[in-house]
């Protein structure tokens, strides 16, 4: 049994079709394309032979070329073959579309099989030698449309390009599924392409009396009058239907088998051979191991030729000829034309659609050429759409080359998928991400509108495979909001996009986690969360059971029934419950902290998550201490006062309480009996101070604690003594404790007693990028900022009581736009994780690569010094910088920097706008080492002395390094004013 | 002949409107329409200050839709038929079961819209049922209704006699949908047998909705009757006597219902209704209605209470739904199991 493949991932480029969706429209809606010779091929008034000016299929802007997005330089995207570009941009678009970011398929054995047939920029640019260039070299010539992609996209695999004539691009996708069948690659990527640039193949069409007057195929239509010729790109990736099924990628349809064969010497090279399909067929058939009958419809080869209908007719008849009910045939040249090297896939694509869809589009070519007796052959026109039955649904697709080869594959329907979806109440995080504001924008619309468009019950799949697809781009994108909140979210943060500054390069966030301590709870506290937090509801019904009854009743209980947590026998272990459910909810995404900092009580948390206590020890613990200090006598006060230990020391002086905690600068709070502190408040206020008397039962972190310390100690020590995994800033005795360090029960009998010492511990919270506060309300938050210490943005888990449960995912989408890749598997309820088409990347249209219309031929032709180049350059509309240019001060126009901006900017083709300071030869501007050479050519002229190209490349990181480096040469300004 | 109920889907539009907010727009006294109807909050497509319409009957059967098909896990290519069933569509041409198939992306499959009231549902799962089959086995059906085209926001409200003004306050607007499937295999509750049936021979209509083009528009004939004491006493026989058909139909013992779908009239009718079959037959199934809550949306209310079912069925439960069509009489409901 020949092993299944599918078909994961499709994209195309077609005419009249931008994109798979617009195909399946224009297929649906039974539309045929063709149209006169576009004035940017050849002119209108040429005087070729008959023929040069049949219509056909033409794509539209196929000059266009996303060149910044994959970091090659305009001269080189100048010098490049179209069809290599429209495959490199239609490429990335398909494997999105397979549900798999293309950078994770960087390293791995994936092939890539290109089927092309003709390859007219080399016939315009390669013609005169003396023009000849190196990217010239590299951006023509069948195998380079193939190994380009294995080269950007990083693939391991086989890479080839396939030419057998117009059953190139089926022959690509036998090969790449047979390179599967053969566990050679695990992934393969198959294409085609076709543009035409010259006349060439239409004059030869017409001259042997196959050209369509209307340039329209009409295949097995009583008009069909010859070909009519198109242009497109094509691709598939493909999975074997196991692998596709276990890692849950969608699936377009199934390639059950196929076969390649040729006429061998048949009534003439060209002449197609009746016998020798037949044949293909039937091997396709035993190899998919199906019969005749098993199959719903083909998607013939159909040129729309009298002969090469009939044979393909009395082929399919052969095979096809005993049916009971008749099998539907149809062809999408009657839409497109002919694509040639494009046409295979194309068809392939058309009847992948059907499959899925469960409708075969018409062929619309009029009605059917009665000498060809299709009824007889156990056949019938599919002419208006067509519904097809449910249960596994079979097709066949043909593609026949002139030469000869030909191919047959055989299909199967998508296997059913039953995945009810998840709750609309779930928060999560839609990403996405460009190489551009404009293409982020544009791609973010797109989203949009496909978010909009779904039930709000499956926005959350679209959400999630935005995060396993549109990732690892210069300009990230994050929201955060509830699966049925998403398009409102994205509306408003799409609105926020306008004006946003530019992205800094993003680098692996830091990460401070810090645990927010007594007075913070409130009732009802993360209930929002729970509500709509799948994860941190597991995690916090884990931490109450850990922690078990308190007050008659769970944590969790306590939290839904808006119990009052003011006994702190109830708030400890519900602040520890929440503080430890926050952040083993960002621990599972993977968020590491590289510093752990608790306040108080807090610190039984972050040592939990520090790999001291398991979370049994740690619930235990905390219970026992909340317990042991409510069985106390109450009476206890404590103050809050605005000024430093010394200063109250020196009003207060032997009169001085117990320092509970040192907030602050400015930020003290004593602890003591209540007569005591009232006494206390009095003096300070009237030497002028803030005082605030806090709601407590007791005087924590006083003398007044000192009864239950040894009961803690002793329960403290029944719990094994661990190291500290991750650094902890500690409060106890602040200093940072780095890991190793061993938490016994000393240091938690200590922590009852001695005051918090914040200030002393927040000075090590000065480095992380980013400070991130798991408890009920940002406190610490807020006295870090007031202290001043650490810089790195704040981010809260729970804003207060007020919050509405989306803000543990936003604070996952603020660190992934930041530049960290949290497994989001740990954020998404499965029910949400399941693939889901989403719109492909929205590439930059802006910079268009083409060769000068009318005349450039002839200007070959000629002999005469060959302007391609130069005229290329005029077309290359200003190529906008993809490297954020605001916010950078200009270059000094030193000599040097003068020199470099312009040698640059010849070499690359980057307009001398775009070359800012930071930008990177190789990954933004596409710098290479040919261009290396030339650009020591071009700037030794320009600095009057030779220039060592092995001494400067160490130098050619960014534009800055370099300017820098030939100042310091040249003793100019060395780095004067320009920001390396 | 039964099939499998794969998922549901509701559409009610904005939120709840209370008794004391539709008290204020129609002068009438909550405390009234708690008491004698029993309706306490329902939702309206209309914005009642602008009187502009926020949700068209489409808008409604759509979303319903898409979240059937969304709780079904089944994508709108999947989709063998869509029957809708209403009595107020958007336009009497194109039907409004097209626009919806439009909307969902539903194609080259047959449609059907049932011109009903309460019975719709019923008639549309009927319908549907016997349009699935091995080789085209997923069927979406919809009951959608909306009162916008009743509602003449202009009037001397505190003129009005009770019984033009319940109209005010019953109806509600929404849909519902639930996807069905009739191949092998599938997991979920069996729908069936559905029993829907004409009853009204020789008997007047007790509720009449006129509908006027350009030719009558003027004629001053009011829009909506109703009869309401002869709801009040046919429908509560009917529902009887379909609950002990479908009893009879599959061998349930009455007392071996585990839920009620009774008739959707209003909050206290329904009570009423309940009441009596549970005396008349010793139920002791639970009660799933909805009118309460969301008003009476006529062919949206039994998929409304579908839908709040599914969420509780066990394996081995089984469930009754009643719905009783006093226009011109048809009774209707359907049985499902749990396996």
């Amino acid at each position: 049994m020949t092993i299944p493949v599918a078909v994961v991932g499709m994209d195309c480029r077609l005419p009249g079709a931008p994109d798979l969706a617009a195909f399946h429209r224009l297929l649906l809606e039974g539309r045929t394309v063709a149209g006169p010779v576009p004035d940017d091929r050849w002119g209108p008034d040429d005087e070729s032979p008959a023929g040069t000016h049949s219509p056909g299929g033409f794509l539209d802007d196929a000059a266009s070329f996303d060149h910044g997005f994959f970091g090659i330089a305009p001269a080189e995207a100048a010098a490049m073959d179209p069809q290599q570009r429209l495959l490199l941009q239609t490429t990335w678009r398909a494997v999105e579309d397979s549900g798999v970011s293309p950078r994770a398929l960087a390293g791995t054995e994936t092939s890539v099989h290109v089927g092309v047939m003709s390859s007219e920029w080399g016939t315009l640019h390669l013609a005169d030698h003396r023009a000849m260039t190196a990217h010239r070299g590299s951006g023509n010539g069948y195998c380079m449309a193939a190994n380009r992609l294995s080269y950007h996209l990083d693939l391991k695999g086989p890479s080839l390009a396939v030419d057998s004539a117009c059953s190139s691009s089926l022959v690509a996708v036998h090969l790449a599924a047979t390179a599967l069948r053969a566990g050679e690659v695990d992934t393969a990527i198959a294409a085609g392409v076709n543009l035409i640039l010259t006349p060439a193949l239409s004059v030869f069409y017409a001259s042997a009396g196959l050209a369509a007057a209307d340039g329209r195929c009409k295949p097995f239509a009583a008009a069909a009058d010859g070909i009519g010729r198109g242009e497109g790109v094509g691709v598939v990736v493909l999975r074997r239907l196991d692998d596709a099924l276990r890692d849950g990628q969608p699936v377009h349809a199934v390639i059950d088998g196929g076969a390649v064969g040729s006429d061998g010497r048949s009534n003439g090279l060209t002449a197609p051979n009746r016998f020798a399909q037949a044949e293909v067929i039937r091997r396709a058939h035993r190899s998919g191991g199906i019969s005749a009958d098993d199959v719903a419809f083909v998607e013939g080869h159909g040129t729309g030729t009298k002969l090469g209908d009939m044979i393909e007719v009395r082929a399919l008849g052969d095979v096809h000829g005993g049916r009971q009910a008749p099998m539907l045939l149809g062809s999408v040249k009657a839409n497109l034309g002919h694509l040639e090297g494009a046409a295979g896939i194309t068809g392939l694509i058309k009847a992948c659609l059907a499959l899925e869809h469960r409708v075969l589009p018409p062929t619309p070519g009029g009605p059917e050429n009665p000498e060809l007796r299709l009824a007889e052959h156990g056949l019938r026109l599919a002419a208006a759409p067509v519904r097809l039955p449910s249960g596994t649904l079979r097709a066949g697709v043909s593609s026949f080359g002139l030469g000869g080869t030909n191919a047959h594959l055989v299909l199967s329907s998508p296997p059913p998928r039953r995945t009810p979806a998840g709750s609309p109440d779930d928060a999560v995080v839609l990403v996405s991400g460009g190489a551009s504001r404009h293409s982020l924008q544009a791609g973010l619309r797109e989203l949009a509108a496909a978010v909009r468009a779904e039930p709000p019950a499956r926005r959350g799949r679209i959400a999630w495979t935005t995060t396993q697809v549109r990732t690892g781009h210069r300009h990230r994108f994050a929201v955060a909001a509830t699966v049925e909140g998403l398009p409102a979210a994205l509306d408003t943060a799409l609105a926020a996009l306008d004006g946003a500054p530019e992205p800094e390069r993003p680098r692996t966030p830091s990460i401070a986690l810090t645990f927010t301590g007594q007075g913070s709870p409130y009732p009802g506290m993360a209930v929002p969360l729970y509500r709509h937090c799948p994860p941190f509801r597991a995690h916090l019904d884990a931490a109450s059971e850990a922690v078990g009854a308190v007050g008659g009743a769970t944590v969790t209980g306590l939290l839904l029934g808006g119990a009052d947590l003011t006994p702190t026998a109830v708030a400890q272990p519900a602040l520890f419950a929440v503080g430890y459910a926050l952040a083993a909810t960002l621990r599972d995404a993977g968020v590491h902290p590289r510093v752990l900092l608790g306040h108080s009580v807090g610190e039984f948390a972050a040592a939990c998550l520090a790999g001291v206590f398991t979370l049994e020890e740690a619930g235990g613990l905390v219970a026992a201490r909340g317990a042991l200090m409510q069985a106390l006598p109450t009476g206890g006060a404590m103050l809050s006062v605005r000024a430093d230990e010394p200063r109250i020391r020196e009003i207060l002086g032997a009169a001085m309480p117990d320092v509970a905690a040192l907030n602050g600068p400015q930020a003290t709070v004593l602890s003591g009996d209540g007569e005591a502190l009232t006494k206390a408040a009095d003096a300070l206020t009237a030497a002028g101070l803030r005082c605030t008397p806090l709601a407590v039962s007791h005087a924590f972190h006083s003398r007044l604690m000192a009864p239950v310390v040894e009961e803690f100690r002793e329960r403290a020590g029944a719990v094994p003594a661990r190291p500290l995994q991750v650094p902890l800033a500690s409060t106890v005795r602040g200093a940072l404790l780095p890991a190793g360090t061993v938490l016994d029960a000393d240091y938690w009998a200590d922590q009852l007693c001695a005051p918090v010492r914040f200030t002393e511990a927040a000075a090590h919270l000065a480095d992380p990028t980013h400070v991130v506060e798991a408890g009920p309300r940002p406190v610490l938050l807020g006295l870090l900022r007031q202290a001043g210490v650490a810089t790195g943005t704040g981010l809260a888990c729970v804003p207060g009581p007020n919050a509405d449960g989306t803000e543990l995912a936003e604070v996952l989408a603020a660190l992934h736009h930041d530049g960290l890749d949290p497994d989001w598997s740990a954020l998404f309820a499965p029910a949400h994780r399941v693939l889901h088409r989403i719109p492909g990347y929205v590439f930059d249209t802006r910079n268009r690569f083409w060769f000068a219309a009318n005349g450039n031929t002839d200007a070959l032709a000629a002999g005469t010094p060959p302007p391609p180049l130069q005229s290329a350059r005029p077309a290359v509309e200003t190529p906008t910088p993809d490297i954020p240019a605001s916010d950078v001060p200009a270059l000094v126009a030193t000599d040097a920097a003068a020199a470099v901006l312009t040698a640059l900017s010849e070499v690359s083709g980057h307009a001398t706008g775009a070359l800012v300071p930071h930008a990177r030869l190789d990954d933004d501007l596409g710098f290479d080492s040919v261009m290396a050479m030339r650009l020591a050519d071009e700037l030794e002229p320009r600095l009057g002395e030779p220039l060592d190209v092995e001494a400067l490349l160490p130098h050619l990181t960014t534009v800055a390094s370099l300017i820098d480096h030939l100042e310091t040469r040249l003793g100019g300004p060395a780095g004067e004013g320009v920001p390396a | 002949m039964s099939s499998t109920v794969l998922g549901t889907g509701t559409a009610l539009p904005g939120a709840p409107l209370d008794n004391a907010a539709i008290g204020a727009r129609f002068a009438t006294d909550p405390r009234w329409v708690d008491r004698f109807i029993g309706t306490k909050t329902r939702h309206l497509g209309v914005d009642l200050d602008t009187g502009k319409v926020t949700h068209t009957l489409v808008d409604l059967a759509a979303e319903a839709g898409a979240a059937a098909l969304a709780a079904a896990g089944v994508d709108a290519g999947e989709v063998d038929v869509v029957v809708l069933a209403t009595a107020s569509p958007d336009h009497l041409m194109p039907a409004s079961v097209n626009l919806v198939a439009d909307r969902l992306g539903i194609h080259q499959v047959p449609t059907y819209q049932l011109q009903s009231g309460c019975a719709g549902a019923v008639q549309a799962l009927d319908v549907a049922g016997r349009m699935i089959d091995a080789e085209r086995p997923v069927a979406l059906v919809i009951g959608a209704d909306s009162c916008a085209k009743h509602l003449t926001l202009d009037r001397d409200f505190p003129a009005l006699p009770p019984t033009e003004l319940v109209n005010y306050v019953i109806f509600g607007d929404g849909a519902g949908a639930a996807v069905l499937s009739a191949a092998d295999g599938e997991t979920g509750p069996r729908l069936g047998p559905v029993r829907n049936a004409f009853v009204g021979l020789g008997r007047d209509p007790g509720q009449v909705i006129r509908w006027f083009g350009a030719g009558d528009r003027d004629s001053g004939e009011q829009p909506l009757d109703e009869d309401y004491k002869a709801i009040e006493a046919g429908v509560p026989e009917l529902a009887a006597q379909m609950l002990d058909e479908l009893c009879a139909l599959t061998g349930w013992a009455p007392a071996s219902l585990t839920h009620l779908l009774p008739p959707q009239l209003g909050g206290r009718m329904t009570a009423a209704i309940t009441e009596g079959l549970v005396a008349r037959f010793g139920l002791t199934a639970t009660e799933v209605s909805c009118v309460a809550d969301t008003g009476n949306n006529g062919n949206a209310l039994p998929f409304l209470q579908l839908h709040r079912l599914l969420p509780q069925l066990v394996p081995g439960d089984r469930a009754v739904a009643l719905a009783i069509e006093s226009s011109k009489w048809i009774r209707t409901g359907f049985a499902l199991e749990m396996p």
